[in-house]
This record gives structure tokens, C-alpha cells and sequence, in this order.
């Protein structure tokens, strides 16, 4: 387990991202400097261009930052080599996409259990997680159902059981309502704050949309590569009801 | 991951991409039938080689020669005796220089005007492996008879045409010398036989006649010498009595014409030729025969096996490409994979497998085909498929040999073992350079949106 302590559960230290492309270096992120505590709902807002999706891949590990440290649970990841980083994906990290990512060969039950395969569980017990990940977003009856054969908002839903599946302390979500209409979007996300909140995890959230800024504790908003407001925000209390925590 | 999980994931990929996997298995199954048609021709002729040195008789005696200096005396039979690996010496004696005929039967009714009179060891018949067909070994002032020695007789009563049985029947149906061979006139063991000898420098002097005192019938074994088949073996002491009466002295002297040394076992033969060697006298064996074209058709299995090989080399060129496409196209999925957690090595081994599988799934399928190629070429050779029918027997010879047969191709089982593993090391290795591409996709890729 990561420290249950008050001390964040990220910590970002003077991060920097530049990209070398030919003879042009672009700085995506200038120097950041970022707290998440547990238990957060974190929205990073920006325009297209602004760093945030840069600044997500180097909080998730998905890319090693050209300076600076972030650490997850007190684990400085940027440091961490391919295997170790795996490993602690594993455990600690899960994924919400914004184009779902659900593979396509597998049933809707297969990819949610898909993380548990990875850490080697066995077929029957992981096909019982995923069974009741799946109910609990709702879609007991999909289990056995391949993503072409579900709406998006379904394969959302199949994506955000899976992201939640191992109990991971942080989730990072890649605006993951982009490709869903206001319907769905307003269910998807009730569904990630209600697993966020009953089991006191972190989510990062990741968008360029106004709108999303509402279902988040805290909003953080990037431009140009550096952080130009850092908000907390009281969400509506009608978006949270019915949520009990756990 | 677990193993079943990949294997899974494996075999699922290459369901999904069917059409794709089953040109890239096609492209192995030939390579493979190519190989192993090829290779099972050499081994088949290797299989008609033994045959036929085994037919040449007893592959572990080395006849030994002199080189022109050295003696083939009793003192070079002691010394071979000596030999660690031997386990009996035979010299021979030739009745070279005299003119030998023999007769036979009431009157000398039958009659041979050539014979082959060998002097041999008679206390060492038993350990060279003389076998006796009717009678006995022969005792001191006894001999014996080649197999078809009586088929050498003619008879003097009956004309021109009659006179005479032909042991080779040719039979019209089988295409072959009949088994059933014809009874020659007489029987040795229970006709009287004499032996009529003068020698070629006084041809005009009167023939000296010796009857023979014949003890047995020897088998036929061409290994042993042509002696045992239409000769007579006369111990070398009596011959040289009878050369002493012949020629009125007390004591005549000769070499042997050859040494026969017999080794224990077939692995002894070329350490005991080689001192023989050594020792100054020339030597032949069936064995180095053997080794001579064991060696050549050791080199036309490997030329033909090389023939097979490209077109296995094509099939891996092959997989590469199939493999490589597979990865380009699944770098999203790699990506989401490496996102959510899985270890490099598990996506390595993925790729791996599914390059290993499409090789032993085609590696297995050509296996199976080839075996049919092999038992169709090999009913085609033996004539069934002309219109003698294929019998069950036919069938099973086809597939598995037998005695006197020889197969055109032979699927040896080293060869099918080489076949599975050299087609799954064939996948896996050209499976290796699309794993690594597939090991190198970040895990980026998960969430770049195209």
C-alpha cells in the first residue's frame, strides 16, 4: 500500500517538457509545481496546446519528463525503468480513455478484467471481479459482449469498470466524455465521482471542456505550459447524490 | 501473465487475422514439405544402400591382402588373432596353378570341368560364422560344399539343352528370379564326388583323382567368399597333402592368397582394419564401403535438404512480414496493454508465440502431407499404383519399410522431430524482429487519437 498519510498522493516538483523537434524545441511544461491530496477529483483545463495532455502522460508515467519529479504515493515514477513501471501500473494506476481503447477481440468482461490478467490472476476468479465491476456500471447483461456490439457510452462504461477494477489509488482520465453526448456524459461521470468517492481514490481529469470543470473538486488550468490558476471548486450537490461513501 | 492467458491471446489474434495467417502458414507447409520430401529421399537412399551391403553378406569380416612385400603366413595370422576385437582369423589357400574338375555320380555320370577349391581353416569355421545347410563341420580329411556347388555339374548322358539345371528362374509374374529354385541333379552329401587335378605346367600328365569326403552344405554368404556358395573348403592341412601326392614331395610350401579377420562387433571393424593396415597389408571390408556412401549420401541429403531449405527461407521472410504488419497495426493495443499494466516480456513472448505458432502450424500440417507424399511415391514405386493394387501390406511397407524393401522415401523419426522444432525455431526466429518492434510501442500510443 501507498502511505495513508495527509501527504499528497501526487506530487509534481519543478517539472519540465521539452520536445526536440528538428531544429525547434517546443516547452510544453515550463515549471510545475503540483499537490494532489487523496480522494481529490482534479480537473487539468486547458485550450488545445496548453500542456495538459503533455502533463498527463508525465503524472501517469507514459512519458519521462525532461526535468523535475513526479511522485505518485511517495514513489518518484519518473525514475522508475519499463518493468518497475509496469508493475506499479498494476497496482496503482488506472486509465479512462477518451476513445474508450477497449480491444476489440475481447468480450466486455474480458477487458475489464484485462488488468488483473496482466498481474496474473486466474481466468475464473478475474472473470468474477469483472462480473461485478460490470454490474456495478450497470451492464451485467454485457458481459459477454464484444465492443462492437455496444453503444459508446456502454464501451465508456466498460472502460471506467476496468479503470477502477484493481482499486488503484489514482486514475487519470483522458477526457473521457469527449466522444459522448450530454446524456451519457453526465452519466459517466456521476459513475467516475460515485467510485471515487466511495473508495476514497484520486482522479486526475483531463479537458479542454468548460463543462467538465463542474464534476471536479479541484480545477487546475494550464496555459502555455504553466499553471495559471489552481481552484477549488464546490460541485453541485445534485451531482452527487446519491452517492454513499463507503 | 499467466502462459494460458498469452497462448490465448495468441491464438485469438491469429483467428482474428485469417486470412492473413493461413498464407503465412502455407508459405511454411511448403517450405516444410520441401525439406522433408527431400531429405526422406536421402534417407532412403542410405536405406537402399544398407540393404544392399547387408545382401553382400557378413559386414563384420575385413579381407586382408598382401601389399607385395608383406607375407600372408601363419605368422601374420597369429599376430591378427592377437588384435584386440577380433574374434576369429580364417587364412585361405587357392589352388592357383592346377586345373581342378570334378566328378560326380555313378560312372562320373555328372561332371564340372572348373572348380573353385578353397583351403581353409576348418577349426575356425565355427567362430567366422560359417553356417552349415545340411550336414556337419567337416572333420580332419573332410570338406565342404558351396550352397549351389551341384548346380555346377553337367550331366554327361542327356543331349545338349538338358544337360544342364538353371538355378535362376525367371519368374514373369513377379518380375523377378523365382524362389522356387529347380533340384540340382544330385545330392553332395550322398553322391560320390572326386576331384581331378593336374597342374597347368604338365597338362598332358594323367589326372590326379582325389574322391572328396564331403561333411556339409555351406550357406551361401558372398561376404565369406564366392567358395561358400559354388566351391569347396578344404582344411588348408589336407590341401596340402593332397598337393604333396600331387606333385610327389614331402613338403609343398604356399602363402595364403588372403587373410579373412572377423571382428567382434561391427564398431570394431575400423580400429582392427586400421592396425592391420598398419602393419603393412591391404585390406577391404564392407564397412568402409558402408562409410563411403554412407558419406555421399550423407552429402546428397544435405544438398537436396539445402534445395528444401529456401523455399523455408521464403516462408520466414514471410513471417517476418506477416508479423511486422501485425505489429504496425496493433500498436494502439500494444499501447492500452503497456498502459494498463502489462510487463515488456509478456508482450515479447505474445509476438513470439504467434510467430512460433504459424511455424509449427505449418511445420505439423506439411509433416502430415509430407507423409502422404512419401507413402504416395513410395506405392508408386513399388508398383502398386500402376495397377497391382495397393494391399494393406503394401501400404505398411510403403510407410514403415520392411524386409527386402527398399523406399524411395523414407521420413526417418529424427526427421520428423527435426521438421517440428527446425519450423518452430523458423517462426520464433522470425518472429524476434517484430517482437521487439512490438516491445519498443509506447505506452503513449494508448492514448494518441487518431
Amino acid at each position: 500500500m501507498l502511505e495513508q498519510s495527509e501527504k499528497p498522493v501526487i506530487s509534481v516538483r519543478k517539472l519540465r517538457k521539452v520536445y526536440v523537434m528538428g531544429q525547434e524545441r517546443v516547452i510544453a511544461l515550463r515549471n510545475i509545481n503540483l499537490d494532489i491530496a487523496r480522494g481529490e477529483v482534479c480537473c487539468i483545463f486547458g485550450t488545445s496546446g496548453s500542456g495538459k495532455s503533455t502533463l498527463l502522460n508525465q503524472l501517469a508515467g507514459l512519458e519521462k519528463p525532461t526535468h523535475g519529479v513526479v511522485r505518485i504515493g511517495g514513489v518518484p515514477i519518473s525514475s522508475l525503468n519499463e518493468n518497475e513501471l509496469a508493475a506499479f501500473r498494476q497496482k496503482h494506476i488506472g486509465f479512462v480513455f477518451q476513445s474508450y481503447n477497449l480491444l476489440p477481440e475481447l468480450t466486455a468482461g474480458e477487458n475489464v478484467a484485462m488488468p488483473l490478467m496482466f498481474k496474473g490472476i486466474p481466468y475464473e476468479t478475474r472473470m468474477l471481479e469483472a462480473k461485478k465491476m460490470l454490474c456495478r456500471v450497470g451492464l451485467k447483461d454485457r458481459i459477454q459482449h464484444f465492443p462492437s456490439q455496444m453503444s459508446g457510452g456502454q464501451q465508456q462504461r466498460v472502460g471506467i469498470a476496468r479503470a477502477f477494477i484493481t482499486r488503484p489509488e489514482v486514475v487519470f482520465a483522458d477526457e473521457p466524455t469527449g466522444n459522448l453526448d450530454s446524456k451519457t456524459t453526465k452519466e459517466v461521470m456521476h459513475m467516475i465521482r460515485d467510485f471515487a468517492k466511495r473508495f476514497h481514490q484520486t482522479i486526475v481529469l483531463v479537458s479542454h471542456d468548460p463543462e467538465m470543470t463542474e464534476y471536479a473538486d479541484r480545477i487546475i488550468t494550464l496555459i502555455d505550459g504553466e499553471i495559471v490558476s489552481d481552484v477549488h471548486n464546490e460541485v453541485k450537490p445534485e451531482i452527487d447524490a446519491g452517492i454513499v461513501m463507503e | 501473465m499467466r502462459f494460458s492467458d498469452i497462448l490465448k491471446m495468441c491464438l485469438d489474434s491469429l483467428r482474428r487475422r485469417k486470412g492473413r495467417t493461413i498464407l503465412t502458414v502455407l508459405g511454411v507447409f511448403i517450405g516444410c514439405v520441401s525439406i522433408i520430401i527431400m531429405v526422406s529421399i536421402g534417407a532412403g537412399m542410405k536405406e537402399s544402400q544398407d540393404q544392399m551391403i547387408a545382401n553382400m553378406g557378413d559386414v563384420t569380416i575385413i579381407e586382408v591382402y598382401s601389399n607385395g612385400d608383406s607375407k600372408l603366413n601363419d605368422a601374420a595370422v597369429e599376430s591378427f588373432r592377437a588384435i584386440t576385437g577380433v574374434r576369429a582369423v580364417m587364412p585361405k589357400a587357392s589352388l592357383d596353378g592346377y586345373s581342378v574338375e570334378v566328378s560326380a555320380g555313378v560312372n562320373d555320370r555328372y561332371h564340372a570341368s572348373w572348380a573353385n577349391v578353397t583351403g581353409i581353416d576348418s577349426s575356425a569355421l565355427e567362430d567366422m560364422g560359417y553356417e552349415i545347410l545340411e550336414g556337419a563341420y567337416p572333420q580332419k580329411g573332410e570338406v565342404l560344399v558351396g550352397q549351389y556347388f551341384a548346380y555346377n555339374f553337367m550331366d554327361t548322358i542327356m543331349p545338349e539343352g538338358k544337360n544342364y539345371v538353371d538355378r535362376w528362374v525367371w519368374d514373369e509374374e513377379t518380375q523377378s528370379y523365382s524362389e522356387n529354385t529347380p533340384d540340382p541333379f544330385f545330392n553332395p552329401l550322398t553322391t560320390p564326388v572326386t576331384l581331378e587335378m593336374s597342374s597347368y605346367e604338365d597338362q598332358n600328365a594323367d589326372k590326379y583323382r582325389q574322391e572328396l569326403k564331403i561333411s556339409g552344405i555351406t550357406k551361401e554368404d558372398y561376404g565369406k567368399g564366392w567358395e561358400t556358395s559354388e566351391g569347396v573348403m578344404m582344411d588348408i592341412e589336407d590341401m596340402r597333402e593332397l598337393l604333396n601326392k600331387l606333385n610327389g614331395t614331402q613338403n609343398t610350401k604356399f602363402d595364403y592368397s588372403e587373410i579373412y579377420v572377423k571382428a567382434e562387433t561391427i564398431d570394431d571393424v575400423v580400429s582392427v582394419e586400421e592396425e592391420i593396415k598398419n602393419a603393412g597389408y591391404n585390406t577391404y571390408s564392407m564397412q568402409s564401403v558402408r562409410e563411403e556412401l554412407a558419406k555421399q549420401a550423407r552429402q546428397i541429403e544435405l544438398m537436396l535438404g539445402g534445395l528444401g531449405a529456401i523455399s523455408l527461407l521464403v516462408a520466414a521472410i514471410g513471417i517476418t512480414n506477416t508479423m511486422t504488419m501485425s505489429v504496425s497495426e496493433r500498436t494502439k493495443e500494444i499501447g492500452i496493454m503497456k498502459a494498463l499494466g502489462c510487463y515488456v516480456k509478456d508482450i515479447r513472448l505474445l509476438f513470439l508465440m504467434e510467430a512460433g505458432s504459424i511455424g509449427l502450424i505449418g511445420g505439423v500440417l506439411g509433416l502430415l502431407f509430407s507423409f502422404l507424399v512419401s507413402i504416395g511415391i513410395n506405392l508408386y514405386s513399388f508398383g502398386a499404383l500402376g495397377g497391382g493394387g495397393i494391399t494393406g501390406e503394401a501400404l505398411l511397407q510403403a510407410m514403415f519399410g520392411g524386409e527386402g524393401v527398399a523406399r524411395i522415401s523414407v521420413i526417418t523419426p529424427g526427421l520428423v522431430l527435426f521438421a517440428l522444432v527446425f519450423s518452430l525455431f523458423v517462426g520464433v526466429f522470425s518472429g524476434y524482429h517484430p517482437a521487439n518492434k512490438a516491445v519498443k510501442v509506447s505506452a503513449l500510443e494508448a492514448i494518441r487519437n487518431e
